[in-house]
């Protein structure tokens, strides 16, 4: 017998939108699905690590589809959403290749940003009611 | 703060608090999973970080 979907609550808003916004800022997608515990520790917790990256004299990286493995960097860097394009405009995130704590600043901006990508799958099963 | 072993914990706090809050939906245990892969983390960074000391390269 076919295992039963559940069903997304009734006045629910559309998963792309809840997907797109919890890109954008993370925790806003659970904070706008009613998780507002999980969403307002999320909106605290990630852009925190973030930050700790950029004072870790962590580089943000591009897309340069020449060097893959700096576009895959750079893929996983955006993943932290508006922050990206903020830290960028404020010329955040050049990244000292000398510092000591170059790669650690890295490792925090890349992970952070492959988190947020992980709660952003995490609203969207909310939001289609998987969860 | 900036040594490694204090940046292994703060990376380990970040983690397991995420993964902790997306894996659980109860709090209590929420809680409990977070201790137990902060937990993990540190002590396989630490483990590993042991056997690496004995391979030099």
């Amino acid at each position: 017998m076919a295992k039963r979907r559940a069903q997304p609550p009734p006045e629910s808003p559309s998963p792309v939108i809840v997907c797109a916004l919890a890109w954008a800022i993370p925790g806003a997608g659970h904070l706008w699905l009613g998780r507002s515990r999980t969403g307002g520790i999320l909106l605290v917790a990630l852009p925190l690590m973030y930050g700790v990256g950029l004072w870790l004299d962590g580089q943000l990286f591009g897309v340069d589809l020449a060097q893959p493995l700096t576009t895959l960097s750079g893929l996983a860097d955006i993943g932290i959403g508006v922050l990206y394009f903020v830290a960028g405009f404020l010329d955040l995130g050049e990244g000292r290749v000398v510092a000591a704590t170059y790669e650690y600043g890295n490792t925090f901006l890349v992970v952070a940003g492959l988190l947020n990508a992980l709660v952003v799958i995490d609203a969207y099963d909310i939001a289609v009611g998987r969860k | 703060m900036t040594s490694h072993f204090g940046l292994m914990l703060l990376f380990g706090v970040f983690v397991s608090l995420v993964f902790a809050l997306l894996m659980r939906d109860d709090p209590r245990e929420q809680v409990r999973f977070g201790a137990m892969l902060f937990a993990g983390i540190v002590g396989a960074g630490v483990v590993f970080g042991w056997l690496l000391y004995a391979l030099p390269l």
